[in-house]
């Protein structure tokens, strides 16, 4: 581990950390520069807070990155050097099943997308027994689903599942 | 027993079967959402829940849904009203002459041309209040204190560039100063403004009569003046009468998102009228202190195009628009 | 005085019958279940409670929302401690140490500790509201915008102490939140800052979506990025009881953090985070030594006993302008006050004389409600904390849904969904990256409420900057707040001279 060039290569995630927290700053910086003054407040206008914080998030990521040019600090960190290699089929599974929720929450409703983020998420972390899964995301979603839009009187759209059971019960789909 | 069933029935959201018993009236729509766009315990959440009372009473509409989205006289509930519920037949957003005031003098690129207008329901004049310990004792002295110093006489109220804010701009302007003068605080909602004139942290107040009412009652706040064109309050004199010509009412009303169709639209109309000709409405304008302005169709829509034209020439020519 | 204990009596004759009994535990049963999930508050229930009003004579429907709001208090905490995901912004802080202590095999001391602590701070909050109500809030309302701004200046000093272990990614965690908390049409101006143009984003980010993106979201992503098939984690249980020292070092904290909660209700722009922030500080420099270790590694018992009597006692002190002065200053009263005017009655400052007999009814059943939910929540406890039990991808399966459920439930908007997970994926990074998530819900919380005040405060002083030292409470503030930031440092130095 002591290799010369292993300081640079250690840092250099480090480096994208502070390149990212400075570039918070500048988009900060801009859309600051982009507010109408206002005429009404002679005092302190709506710009001088956006303005002190974006300018915080500079220096900050300026000497972030000042930092991780000297050698990085992550490195150093018990849990990284102890850290299994990414896992990148856990992560992969998990970010498609946040995914999937995005694209299916408008068209199908809660809790199909829901249940299918459920197996999806279990399946991340290992489970194998897919049916047993998809059974209990079923039961926990419109469990749910029905105690927002029953008891609590929440208006959540009706979707797929939630219309199919609602019929299933002989009673009208709220919407 | 029959209390418990019904409280079960509310819980449990099966309210519809509830409330069909014990109404005679048609049931015009199964659900309501309400949005309103300012922070609850103010005008617009109050007149959202009054109509709620009267039409649930009266089984109008069997279920209510509200939201509140305060801030900025409505700027910040408006955009999420028009985005999120466009085309929507089954909602409706309770505002009012301060959002045409804030929306001009913010510029908002969502403004009112974007709502489809149901009804007006209500107009309140202001009232121009100090603290119980200020040694203001009548509207004479806060003018000559305004017109010495205005920056000095911090004025709170509801958000920049609503009634409250240009009611102000036209005091200064009748003394012959800028509004850009004035110390205008803006707070939230009705109950911090409350709190920083009750507790004097600014040197006086305007809003709505009915905001201040129980506090004036009490003697903790005095009414120096109400905006409106005639006496609400028998007690306080308007500002008209004390020789200062500015007239300024705030009006509230309920409108529907973009995009619904003509019938949708003319349901909702239709379901306001039926509330306004209740009795039970008739009582409760009278026990709020609300004067009756009811206004709906076409010629709601022409009060709407003139009262924004009006109040942007009004917000122009004080420097805010 | 004895006109309180009079009061008292007469309402405790009306809370104490069977038919208020009821409305007072199926209160209680529907503010806990509300308070457990995050999005959905006491607000919004007692909002969708509102229509039993026509049904249901006053006094039985403002016992039920009594319940209801204490009990939300109560609940808040559970998926705090249990899943870090914070059902309100009250309960935020409270999962900094609670989350740790379940993650330790303490879930059973620290649930126990939030319920006896939810008690106790209610009762002192309740007792506050029978004798002190009046002369607290004539108090309060002597306190403007420069004095909050002071405060919330005191605040941000106790942010020093969930900086964690790097001053710089500690700040900039800071500064994260800050300008997340910019995002939205300014109060003062109605200009609109910092959305990039969206829409959506006119209106600001939800604090308890950002607390549960990073606290929740964030962790499952990371857990998912180390994660490895070959030893799964088995999370402890532990004991349930509190033990001898649990109940020692939970005492003080307890009384601590209601005398704080109290008075931040109390005021008109106080609310319930300011003094669990405050209260966690406090119990973090009182700590004993030999315990000091734990705060932030393995959980430390005093972070879950303080906050979480503060969060409860200054949800008791909201209850006190409210029915002193009919004043709404917090979207929970504003409804209760609502629900006044449906019966004809005017909240103001005559409420206790003109309806006496409500007002104590209603105070002496939030008594009967805080006895009933610690009756109810103990021995529930056990019953939770089996919940860790559950294997690991089934339960942060079920966190997920149970994030995107509290999102997307409340505003039915995709958008905010899309925030939670980005949100979440910079959770991840930071945790990787060791930077703190808590200095961000932190900065978004008090950032806002901080610009606001000081503006106002300026806007009243003309200008003058001055104000915040010429006010007499505020520069007390001020001093109590540069004391907290130097003195620890000072006596440092001069301990370390006074050894060498």
């Amino acid at each position: 581990m002591t290799r010369p060039g292993n300081a640079p290569s250690g840092a250099a995630p480090d480096v994208m950390v502070g390149g990212f927290v400075l570039l918070l700053g500048v988009l900060a910086l801009w859309q600051t520069s982009t507010i109408p003054a206002s005429p009404i407040y002679a005092q302190v206008g709506p710009k001088a807070v956006p303005y002190v914080v974006g300018a915080g998030l500079l220096a900050l990521g300026a000497a972030l990155l000042a930092t991780a040019l000297r050698g990085g600090w992550s490195h150093t960190l018990e849990e990284v050097q102890e850290a299994p290699p990414t896992n990148w089929r856990a992560l992969g599974l998990l970010l498609a099943g946040l995914a999937t929720n995005l694209v299916l929450i408008g068209p199908f409703g809660f809790s199909a997308a829901a249940t299918v983020q459920f197996v999806l998420v279990a399946a991340a972390f290992g489970s194998r027994r897919l049916l047993r899964d998809l059974a209990l995301a079923l039961v926990l979603t419109l469990v749910v689903w029905f105690g927002f839009v029953q008891v609590l009187g929440v208006n959540i759209g009706a979707g797929l599942l939630e219309g199919l059971v609602l019929r299933a019960l002989g009673l009208d789909a709220i919407e | 027993m029959s209390s418990r069933r019904s409280l079960l029935a509310a819980v449990t959201g099966l309210a519809a079967a509830a409330l069909a018993g014990d109404a005679g009236a048609q049931q015009r729509l199964a659900s309501l959402y309400m949005f309103i766009p300012a922070g609850p315990g103010g005008g617009w959440d109050g007149l959202g829940r009054a109509i709620e009372q009267v039409a649930r009473q009266a089984g109008l509409v069997g279920t209510f849904q509200f939201e509140n989205v305060g801030g900025a006289g409505g700027s910040v509930g408006l955009p999420r009203f028009v985005g999120q519920r466009r085309g929507r037949p089954d909602a409706l957003m309770v505002t009012g002459s301060i959002m045409v005031g804030a929306t001009l003098t913010n510029r908002t690129p969502v403004g009112m041309k974007d709502l489809t207008p149901v009804a007006r329901l209500t107009e309140e004049a202001g009232v121009v209040v100090v603290p119980a310990s200020s040694d203001i004792k009548d509207l004479a002295g806060l003018l000559a204190a305004l017109k010495a110093n205005p920056g000095g006489v911090s004025v709170g109220g509801g958000s920049a560039g609503g009634t409250d804010h240009i009611t102000l701009g036209l005091i200064l302007k009748s003394l012959g100063r800028s509004a850009k003068d004035g110390s205008y605080v803006a707070f939230a909602g009705g109950g911090p403004a409350q709190a920083a004139i009750l507790g004097a942290q600014v040197k006086a107040g305007i809003s709505g009569l009915s905001e201040f009412a129980e506090q004036i009652k009490s003697g903790r706040m005095r009414a120096l003046a109400t905006t409106g064109q005639e006496r609400t309050d028998p007690a306080i004199p308007t500002l008209t009468e004390s020789g200062t010509d500015v007239v300024m009412t705030n009006w509230r009303g309920v409108f529907a998102p973009p995009g619904i169709r003509p019938d949708a639209r003319d349901k909702l109309v239709a379901l306001m009228t039926e509330l306004h000709a209740l009795p039970a409405w008739t009582e409760l304008l009278k026990t709020r202190d609300w004067t009756d302005a009811f206004l709906t169709g076409e010629a709601f829509t022409a009060f709407l195009a003139e009262d924004v034209a009006k109040t942007e020439a009004v917000l122009k020519e004080i420097g805010l628009a | 005085m004895m006109d309180s204990i009079a009061g008292l009596q007469l309402g405790f004759s009306h809370a104490l019958t069977l038919t208020n009994l009821g409305w007072a535990l199926l209160g209680c049963f529907l503010g806990t279940a509300v308070g457990v999930l995050p999005g959905i508050g006491p607000a919004l229930t007692i909002a969708l409670l509102l229509p039993i009003t026509f049904k249901v004579e006053a006094t039985g429907a403002f016992i039920l929302f009594c319940g209801v709001f204490y009990g939300a208090m109560y609940g808040g905490s559970t998926t705090s401690i249990l899943l870090n995901t914070p059902g309100e912004s009250g309960s935020i802080i409270t999962a900094l140490e609670g989350a740790k202590m379940a993650r330790n095999g303490r879930a059973g001391p620290a649930l126990a500790t939030a319920a006896i602590g939810s008690f106790v701070a209610g009762t002192i909050g309740t007792l506050g509201i029978s004798f002190l109500g009046p002369v607290v809030v004539d108090l309060a309302l002597q306190l403007g915008p420069a004095e909050y701004f002071s405060l919330m200046l005191l605040c941000f000093v106790t942010v020093s102490a969930v900086l964690g272990g790097s001053a710089l990614r500690g700040l900039t965690s800071l500064f994260l939140g800050l300008l997340l908390g910019l995002v939205g049409i300014d109060l003062q101006t109605g200009q609109p800052r910092m959305t990039l143009g969206v829409p959506e984003l006119l209106d600001g980010v939800n604090v308890v979506l950002v607390a549960v993106a990073l606290f929740a979201v964030g962790e499952t992503l990371f857990m998912a990025w180390r994660h490895t098939s070959a030893a799964p984690v088995v999370r402890p249980v532990g004991g349930i009881v509190m033990s001898r020292s649990d109940w020692k070092r939970s005492f003080w904290p307890w009384i601590r953090g209601s005398l704080l909660g109290f008075p931040f209700g109390v005021m008109p722009a106080g609310g319930t985070e300011m003094p669990t922030m405050l209260s966690y500080y406090a119990e973090r420099k009182l700590v004993k030594p030999e315990h000091a270790g734990e705060f932030g590694t393995t959980g430390a018992i005093e972070g879950v006993a303080g906050p979480e009597a503060a969060n409860n006692a200054a949800a008791a002190g909201i209850l006190v302008p409210m029915l002193t002065l009919g004043l709404p200053t917090s979207a929970t009263a504003a409804i209760m006050l609502s629900a006044f005017q449906s019966y004809g009655i005017n909240p103001g400052p005559l409420l206790f004389e003109q309806q006496g007999a409500l007002v104590w009814t209603l105070i002496a059943s939030l008594y009967v409600a805080n006895i009933m939910l610690v009756v109810l929540n103990l021995p529930l406890v056990g019953l939770w904390a089996r919940i860790l039990k559950i294997p690991q991808p089934q339960l942060y399966a079920g966190i997920l849904v149970f994030a995107t459920i509290g999102t997307y439930g409340i505003s039915n908007s995709v958008t905010d969904l899309v925030l939670l997970y980005v949100i979440g994926i910079i959770g991840m990074f930071m945790r990787r990256f060791d930077f703190p998530t808590a200095p961000v819900v932190i900065g978004m919380i008090l950032g806002p409420m901080a610009e606001q005040a000081m503006r106002q405060a300026l806007t009243i002083s003309e200008g003058n900057w001055l104000t915040f030292v010429e006010r007499p409470v505020s520069l007390a503030i001020l001093a109590l707040a540069v004391a907290a930031l130097v003195g620890p440092r000072l006596w440092a130095a001069v301990r370390r001279r006074a050894s060498a």
